[in-house]
């Protein structure tokens, strides 16, 4: 189990407001990871910067030996909100752009994954619902060929079925010495899925740690994750 | 499958495939479904299966032929000392759950007995 992705005393700041402090992160290849914490906590930022989409950060992030920004975006695969696409836009001709722009884009694999998720390509964004938008989301992200995926947040406001095909798209497509780590803030819905566990509070990375660890002490990970939150409630 | 999530989920991935075994729904010297077949099927990582099944075939209760898969082992001494602790198990947590009901060892026999007798009626 190799070293993945270091990141090394990591601190952003947006508008003079800290995001991220002193964050300390190792991911090794071949694990399903979770992200955990609460909105705002600063999982999605610390996904874009690993992901080399937002700059000017404090201490380093390395992955496989590529620090610089443009090297680790094309080595990892990052699931992007679809954002730069007008709703009148074809799910083919999103596959198109996704093919001129990553090398590593394998337009076979993309149609595989879009049978699976049983999405038309003739379809226009504007016409997908919030499920079948986060399918085509992971699809895209899955037809390349990377070592690192993220994947921020992909249950968010999703039915139970497109769920269970979004899990299930990552049991099939995940290869073997790939890493994907997940961002959410719920973790039921993924927890038997999960290698490691890794908690974001108070904008830093808090604990880290292997979710059969943390079950042979007969916690669930729900509990553990719950536990960093317990002296709130009284609040 | 249901998985309870404070145990680790290889150990429960073992215990379902055990239970398998023992009701005969896979049979000796048959070949067990692909690890990601499993996966799917468990709604679990790859690797935590993989981890399950390395332990069984450490344990003999499984055999790998290379490139084709996992088999269950044709080793019937061993099958009926697997179903045989599942049968235990299942045995020591009837006595646990009976005795924080109030009914001790000693008249684990009868109270048995008779709820048996009764049921039959």
């Amino acid at each position: 189990m190799s070293d993945l992705l270091q990141v090394k005393d990591l601190s952003y700041k947006k508008n003079q407001k800290m995001i991220l402090k002193d964050v300390n992160l190792n991911l090794s290849s071949g694990k399903i990871v979770a992200l955990l914490g609460e909105n705002g906590a600063g999982k999605t930022t610390l996904m874009r910067i690993i992901a080399g989409v937002a700059k000017n950060y404090r201490g380093e992030v390395n992955l496989e030996g590529s620090t610089k920004e443009a090297e680790r975006k094309a080595k990892l695969s990052f699931t992007d909100g679809l954002t730069g696409f007008s709703d009148s836009t074809k799910i083919k001709d999103v596959v198109k752009f996704y093919a001129i722009i990553f090398q590593d884009f394998d337009e076979n694999e993309f149609t595989e994954l879009r049978k699976f998720m049983k999405l038309d390509p003739e379809m226009k964004l504007s016409q997908l619902s919030r499920g079948m938008r986060e399918k085509l989301i992971i699809a895209l992200t899955f037809a390349r060929k990377a070592d690192l995926y993220l994947l921020d947040e992909p249950f968010g406001g999703i039915d139970a079925m497109a769920r269970k095909k979004i899990i299930n798209s990552i049991i099939l497509w995940k290869e073997e010495k790939a890493t994907i780590l997940i961002s959410d803030h719920f973790v039921n819905e993924i927890s038997s899925l999960l290698d490691e566990v890794v908690v974001v509070k108070d904008h830093t990375v808090l604990e880290h740690k292997s979710a059969d660890d943390i079950r042979q002490n007969h916690k669930s990970i729900e509990e553990y994750y719950e536990s960093f939150y317990a002296d709130e409630d009284d609040e | 499958m249901e998985f309870k999530d404070n145990i680790p989920i290889y150990l429960q991935i073992e215990q379902y495939l055990y239970r398998q075994i023992a009701l005969g729904k896979m049979k000796a010297g048959e070949k067990i479904p692909s690890v990601r077949k499993l996966a799917l099927e468990l709604t679990v990582n790859v690797n935590t299966v993989q981890r399950a099944l390395q332990q069984m075939n450490d344990q003999g209760i499984l055999y790998t032929k290379r490139g084709e898969g996992n088999f269950v082992t044709e080793d019937i001494e061993l099958l009926a000392k697997t179903k045989q602790t599942l049968i235990d198990n299942q045995l020591d947590e009837f006595v646990q759950n009976m005795a924080k009901l109030g009914v001790e060892r000693d008249s684990l026999v009868t109270v048995l007995e008779k709820y048996l007798k009764e049921s039959e009626e």
